[in-house]
């Protein structure tokens, strides 16, 4: 990944983003609105999933999907550019390690998810008390994705590795 | 008085401390998610999407949002004490609790006419002030670690 970070400064991208002075408080601002609507909505389908608020309709939680991608996508972008503006600080860092380790686990679940509770969830009535399985799979989400949060968060103040 | 609250023993905590600040940090980004996220979606849905979620089925979420709110409170005053005397003089940090305020005021608001199914025109204004006012809060706040 060193080796990678290194071929990055001095490139296009790289310039642009150090030498635009709005640019990373822009990133950021958006960065943080890409995490409101991420969690946002899967606090709702996941929380739903995991058995919490029986009165919302399971199958009709999964329209805001589109604002979660929407969430994902404004953060992967605004997170790319971030490497690409400071590589070498990221690289090393182990907080940003972790931090795409757990997206990448958090990627994994929502395969398991649409591999194994997406095609039964057309036959649950809209107030289920959904089985154990997609309980499992809605806390593996909220957890790693608040972790992804936390670690995000943290990354000015832990050490290199 | 910010000079005193600066030099208090939880502010020279919170401020001194390894771990005291980047932890109010992250219980701040965590209750940012909480309550921006759920009201955000609830804003959308007010505004016509999703329309196969009934808008009183966010109801059971409002504690949810409101209990976010009460950590953001709590972390934003410890990490203001920190640094009292230049927050207080941050246009941005200024911009950003006046936004809070009236978006809290605004949730109030819609809590209650859900709670009454009292929807009615008026509902679709709300939500897109209380949705800008939760983006400028946002943004606000990002901007005070700049200006």
């Amino acid at each position: 990944m060193e080796a990678f970070a290194q071929s990055i400064e001095g490139g296009v991208i790289y310039n642009w983003v150090t030498s635009v002075y709005w640019l990373w408080p822009l990133m950021e601002t958006i960065h943080f609105i890409g995490l409101s609507l991420l969690l946002g909505g899967l606090i709702i389908i996941d929380g739903r999933l995991a058995g919490f608020f029986r009165g919302v309709n399971i199958a009709a939680t999964h329209k805001l999907l589109p604002w979660v991608f929407i969430g994902f996508g404004l953060n992967l972008t605004t997170g790319v550019l971030f490497f690409f503006g400071d590589p070498m600080r990221y690289a090393i860092n182990v907080g940003f390690q972790i931090k795409m380790v757990l997206v990448v686990i958090a990627g994994l679940n929502a395969l398991w998810f649409w591999w194994k509770i997406n095609p039964v969830m057309q036959d649950w009535e809209p107030d289920v008390n959904p089985p154990g399985l997609a309980k499992v799979i809605a806390w593996i989400s909220l957890v790693t994705w608040t972790g992804v949060l936390l670690l995000g968060r943290l990354i000015p103040y832990v050490s290199t590795g | 008085m910010f000079e005193w609250l600066e030099n208090t023993s939880v502010a020279l905590w919170v401020g001194e401390s390894l771990w005291a600040y980047p932890f109010m940090l992250s219980l701040h980004v965590i209750g940012l998610a909480i309550v921006v996220g759920i009201l955000s979606m609830l804003d959308l849905r007010l505004l016509g999407s999703f329309k196969g979620i009934r808008t009183e089925s966010f109801l059971p979420l409002m504690k949810f949002a409101w209990l976010g709110f009460l950590v953001n409170a709590t972390s934003g005053v410890f990490l203001f004490t920190s640094q009292a005397t230049t927050f207080v003089q941050s246009k941005p940090f200024l911009i950003k609790i006046a936004c809070i305020f009236v978006g809290a005021i605004l949730t109030k608001v819609i809590q209650n006419k859900l709670s009454k199914s009292a929807s009615d025109g008026s509902m679709k204004g709300i939500a897109v002030v209380s949705l800008l006012l939760w983006l400028v809060a946002i943004t606000a706040g990002r901007l005070t670690a700049y200006i």
